[in-house]
């Protein structure tokens, strides 16, 4: 077995067309059976990475991965740079009545192996909060009580504590599961500018069509890897039907990007 | 001028409201409540060796048995119950499989010394009125170093209740931190069910701080609002055993319950 290595960023692998992320060959597995097979890709720095695949297929296990939350039975992740993990809201706990301000801040205080015996901010922690808040448009809502908050408002508010830490790599497992689309929108553009401005974000996604104009690559999982590289090249009928067992109708848009039509496939 | 007993008494319901204050809130935040019920029967087993080690001519004192046992079983379940993704349900799983395998080993225990078997329930069983100062001095300690823990570790173990799968990403030691907060949690349950009975700990560790949750707009609220129900519980169980012929624990435990029903009944 190869241990995940994280390495922190240094001068010979910095800026943008250089690696964020490196998987090797990798293999995970959970009381012996496996969700991940042999997977290898590299992500650039600066990437827009949409992660695709049906229920099942890994997309998850390959996010928590790259974050070291799960270590491979074979292979090795590296990691260039600092890290945001945004989990699914389903494995946040929302019972406990935490103020949404505590809730984003919570990351700042968290970072770092180190013990942090203050849990006050200073001023540019707090700044990092504000911003990362006003980023998602929940700035307003900071005082509110993060149990009292829609669905949608509660996944805004995880995005903006990764958001806080300001990391080199951002990683989000299913960011607008429950978002209206006026905030899915703000939240695509978000990510877009910062994916221009050098922070690689690598998103799992059910449907890729609203962000299709921005990813610079997506990578189509089943298991193992389908396919990796540019949309156009990934999303062909022979891939998606390796992948989902179907073929999945795409239509080009006027700007040509291809959009798959998810919502024709029956089942 | 107090009577002595009263006194102690009064002092009990302090100690036991800061205990269901912080240690009560952190396990309704955790999603072990069940924790409180499985650590207090662990004892037993750990209190039941206790007796069979001192009968084998080596003294240990029986709530040190109670003790040990209950953070191995805490421990044990914290350890059996992490599933693949954190997901809180497994814990109770495995808190209930913790609670059979000691309450087992406490019969297997307990009837290996049948002549004893008063002295392991009598852990279970306590009274307000009946604390001696060496009760109330342990009482005293660990409470102190529940306040200690709690403060020191308090944004850990938020973290680690409300997302465990982010701790770990952020280089935090989560294991380690869950595993202090389930130990706390048992020293506390324990202690202070030495002192006072096992009835009155399940009532107020778990049923003040699950009421404030419904009502909660932050974390400090549920922290508050635990300790003044679960005070006011106390006192109104000395007051009421003074006018009627009650015990106090049972009054004191039927009221902490009751607003967790009441307060149910409200919100819906």
């Amino acid at each position: 077995m190869v241990k995940a290595v994280k390495m922190d960023e240094n001068g010979e692998n910095y800026g943008k067309g250089r690696k964020a992320v490196e998987v090797r060959d990798i293999t995970c597995a959970y009381n012996g059976h496996v969700a991940l097979k042999d997977v290898s890709m590299d992500v650039m720095r600066g990437e827009f990475v949409a992660v695709m695949g049906p229920n099942g297929s890994g997309k998850t296990t390959l996010l928590r991965a790259i974050a070291g939350i799960v270590k491979p039975v074979k292979g090795e992740v590296r990691v260039y740079g600092s890290i945001s993990y945004m989990p699914q809201k389903d494995y946040v706990n929302v019972n406990i009545p935490m103020k949404v301000w505590d809730v984003v801040a919570m990351s700042i205080l968290a970072k770092g192996k180190k013990f942090r015996w203050s849990v006050k901010l200073s001023e540019e922690e707090k700044k990092a909060v504000e911003e990362a808040l006003r980023a998602v448009a929940m700035f307003e809502l900071r005082n509110a009580p993060f149990t009292d908050l829609s669905g949608g408002q509660q996944q805004r508010v995880l995005l903006a504590r990764s958001l806080a830490t300001k990391p080199d790599i951002l990683l989000l497992d299913e960011p607008f599961n429950g978002v209206d689309l006026p905030t899915q929108e703000k939240i695509i553009n978000l990510l877009s500018e910062l994916s221009n401005g050098g922070i690689t974000v690598i998103t799992v996604v059910h449907n890729v069509s609203p962000l299709i104009h921005h990813v610079s690559k997506i990578a189509l999982l089943n298991k193992t890897l389908i396919a990796c590289g540019k949309p156009e090249e990934v999303l062909t009928a022979e891939n998606t039907l390796r992948a989902y067992g179907v073929s999945i109708p795409v239509t080009v848009c006027e700007e040509g990007y291809p959009h798959p039509l998810f919502g024709d496939i029956h089942g | 001028m107090l009577p002595p007993f009263l006194e102690r008494a009064l002092l009990a319901v302090v100690l036991i409201s800061v205990n269901a204050s912080l240690t009560g809130t952190f396990t309704v935040f955790r999603n072990a409540s069940f924790l409180v019920a499985g650590a207090a029967h662990a004892a037993l087993a750990g209190a039941a060796l206790a007796i069979i080690i001192e009968e084998l001519g080596f003294h240990v004192p029986v709530l040190f048995g109670g003790l040990v046992f209950a953070v191995i079983a805490s421990l044990s379940a914290g350890y059996a119950g992490k599933g693949k993704l954190n997901r809180v349900e497994d814990l109770n799983t495995a808190i209930a499989v913790s609670f059979a395998f000691s309450m087992s080993l406490a019969v297997l225990f307990i009837s290996m010394i049948r002549e004893y078997a008063a002295r392991v329930w009598g852990l279970l069983i306590g009274d307000l009125f009946l604390l001696s100062y060496s009760d109330l001095k342990l009482m005293f300690f660990a409470t102190l170093t529940v306040i200690l823990i709690s403060l020191l570790f308090y944004r850990a173990f938020m973290f680690v209740s409300f997302d465990p799968e982010v701790a770990l990403a952020y280089g935090m030691n989560v294991r380690l931190y869950d595993y202090l907060l389930l130990s706390m949690i048992a020293v506390s349950v324990v202690v202070i069910m030495g002192g006072v009975g096992a009835i009155l700990v399940f009532a107020m560790f778990v049923a003040p701080p699950a009421t404030a949750v419904r009502f909660a707009k932050s974390t400090g609220f549920v922290f508050a609002m635990s300790f003044l129900i679960s005070l006011f519980s106390g006192l109104l169980g000395i007051y009421l055993s003074f006018q009627l012929p009650f015990s106090p624990g049972a009054i004191a435990a039927l009221t902490a319950s009751s607003t967790y029903f009441i307060s149910a009944f409200l919100k819906k």
